[in-house]
């Protein structure tokens, strides 16, 4: 009977209207921010060993240091005036081996044998769990990061044409690796085992842990140290053209793909309006919404005081309403997460194609159900706000 | 509640005016449970106001109106509403029905609250007045006198300790009062609640224990 006396103004156009332009908003939010994390693996690869704020430079090769006529290292003096650039956090340097190192994979009965080198970087520069990365002293075990690199021509170059068969990384790290580090003249041999660690597509290069390498060229090297030829750099801002800048005056580059970086940039951008306009789309629904209820209400203002003049409770007087400012925004966050999961099906594997992880729903989700969390509180309290003002 | 007690009680509106001689107004006047007042005056004399104030709708008056002590300003919205369902009843001069509910349907709005009344005696009371023909009648179509005796029976459908009437048979002839005035009393007497009443003229059929002039 309630409803019968309060609902005589609404009609279901109206509520198919708010529900549909609830809807609209929120599928813009939801779609795109689902869109953006799912792409975003396109470009920002997963790189859980070398976080993306980190840069490797190194100086061109040229044909005069080709012909070692001029240092392809980093002087100190070089060093020194980058760390005093305001963009730079901390600086890290490579160092190599200083002895030959062959490594050996026996698979199947069948042995490979290559030679190979190892550089390290300061281990806080290295998101690997330390019990993964630790180098115990005069251990037979020492753990690599490889570059992704070789595992793809690996994969897709050596093996399909030498009919070996192709390899995870999962399948990668659980292969023991035989190494054997020789001094070079050959005085002191030290046979040990890798274990890969881990990944990376960011690093072109096979990483050992720093404790490890001083250990080892202590031991095996000719003691003759060399300038570093690649340096890690933290910096406070990757996008910052001024780190652009300062590289090509000194002529120096940055490893890996910078395109990348830009087009993660652009598709960060166009997430962004996405997600404004969204946002925006759902706070004017919102507003409507609130506006229409209130006008309702207002319009019901004698009946809500005749009610309340009955006694009834004013969480029973407000009920028809309440329903509304519930009901509303749930059914728009229902059919919107319905059609993210629609729209996402239909995007998913053609990107997963161009190498994209799909991420995880939850967030969206989670913003969602936020979102609609805020415009239903904000709802209930205008309905009674006004429940209130009617009571005198 | 056993007392409502009015104390120095005066709608704003006379603050700055010259009213003549009252029984209510600006004095100390207690209503008891179990007793019957007429509270007679002339037309803008302020009697809907005093029902208005005592029942909460209202609160523009100087002085205090008490519960069994307590200042009635004092209670909140959700108390208010607790007294209206088994304390305080109301019988407001406009009535206040829902025009598109039908005559028997605006009595349940109010008894369904708390099922005080069974079904088949309010069935005999629209009898009784002479308006269980228009039983599923919408309200909104009945004659004033009609809608008056609905309006009587929805007030008499609760628990009440205070049963206020402000004007209740103006549109009612001498017949339908005396029918009217029965059955307030004897539910009344069944509660061993108090009747205030109010009148221009033409008064609820019953014998008062106390007339007051407003």
């Amino acid at each position: 009977m309630i409803s019968k006396i309060l609902r005589k103004n609404t009609s279901l156009a109206q509520i198919i209207g708010f529900v549909l332009s609830n809807f609209i908003g929120l599928v813009i939010v939801l779609g795109g921010l689902q869109f953006y994390l799912d792409a975003r693996s396109i470009w920002e690869d997963s790189d859980s060993i070398i976080n993306s704020d980190y840069l490797v430079v190194n100086k061109k090769v040229t044909s005069s240091n080709m012909l070692g006529q001029s240092e392809s290292g980093f002087t100190e003096a070089e060093i020194a005036d980058l760390e005093r650039q305001p963009w730079v956090r901390k600086v890290g340097r490579f160092s190599a081996n200083d002895y030959r190192v062959t490594a050996r994979v026996e698979q199947g009965g069948r042995g490979m044998s290559t030679y190979m080198f190892f550089e390290s970087i300061p281990d806080e520069f290295v998101d690997v769990p330390k019990s993964q990365w630790a180098y115990q002293p005069g251990s037979d075990e020492v753990p690599i990061i490889l570059s992704k690199d070789y595992l793809t021509l690996y994969n897709f170059g050596f093996a399909t044409s030498a009919g070996l068969p192709q390899l995870s990384e999962g399948l990668m790290g659980s292969i023991p690796l035989s190494l054997r580090l020789t001094s070079e003249d050959g005085s002191r041999v030290r046979e040990m085992h890798g274990r890969v660690a881990g990944f990376s597509n960011r690093l072109n290069t096979i990483l050992v842990p720093r404790s490890f390498m001083e250990e080892t060229n202590l031991t095996l090297g000719t003691g003759s140290g060399r300038a570093a030829s690649r340096l890690i750099i933290d910096v406070s801002s990757p996008g910052d053209v001024a780190i652009n800048r300062y590289l090509e005056s000194h002529d120096w580059e940055v490893a890996g793909d910078k395109s990348a970086s830009s087009a993660a940039f652009m598709l960060r951008v166009v997430v962004g309006i996405v997600l404004g306009i969204g946002t925006v789309i759902t706070i004017l629904s919102l507003f409507i919404l609130l506006l229409s209820i209130s006008l309702i209400m207002e319009r019901n203002r004698k009946k809500l005081h005749q009610l309340l003049m009955l006694g009834y409770e004013a969480g029973r007087v407000a009920r028809p309403y309440s329903m509304l400012a519930v009901g509303i925004p749930a059914a728009g966050l229902l059919l919107s997460v319905g059609a993210m999961f629609g729209l996402r099906s239909y995007y998913l594997l053609p990107i997963e194609g161009l190498g994209a992880h799909p991420a995880s729903v939850w967030l969206s989700l989670l913003v969602g159900i936020g979102l609609t969390l805020v415009v239903i509180g904000v709802n209930l309290i205008t309905i009674r706000r006004r429940i209130r003002s009617a009571f005198r | 509640m056993k007392t409502i007690t009015l104390e120095s009680t005066l709608p704003r509106v006379f603050v700055n005016e010259r009213i003549p001689a009252s029984d209510v107004w600006q004095r100390r006047i207690e209503f008891e449970r179990g007793k019957s007042y007429l509270v007679e005056a002339t037309s803008g004399g302020g009697k809907s106001s005093m029902c208005s104030f005592i029942f909460g709708a209202r609160t523009d008056y100087e002085g205090r109106i008490l519960f069994d002590g307590r200042d009635s300003r004092d209670l909140q919205m959700g108390e208010w509403l607790s007294l209206r369902r088994t304390s305080l009843a109301y019988l407001p001069q406009e009535l206040s029905l829902f025009a598109e509910l039908s005559a028997f349907e605006n009595i349940k709005l109010k008894n369904q609250l708390t099922d005080h009344i069974p079904e088949e005696r309010i069935e005999e009371w629209l009898d009784r007045l002479g308006i269980s023909s228009r039983r599923n009648y919408p309200a909104g179509r009945m004659s004033i006198g009609q809608q008056q005796r609905v309006a009587i029976i929805r007030s008499i459908c609760q628990p009440f300790d205070f049963i206020l009437l402000d004007e209740p048979v103006s549109h009612l002839d001498a017949v339908n009062n005396r029918v009217a005035a029965s059955l307030i009393v004897e539910e009344a007497a069944r509660q061993g609640a108090a009747i205030i009443s109010t009148s221009v003229g033409n008064h609820l059929d019953l014998d008062y224990d106390f007339r007051l002039k407003l």
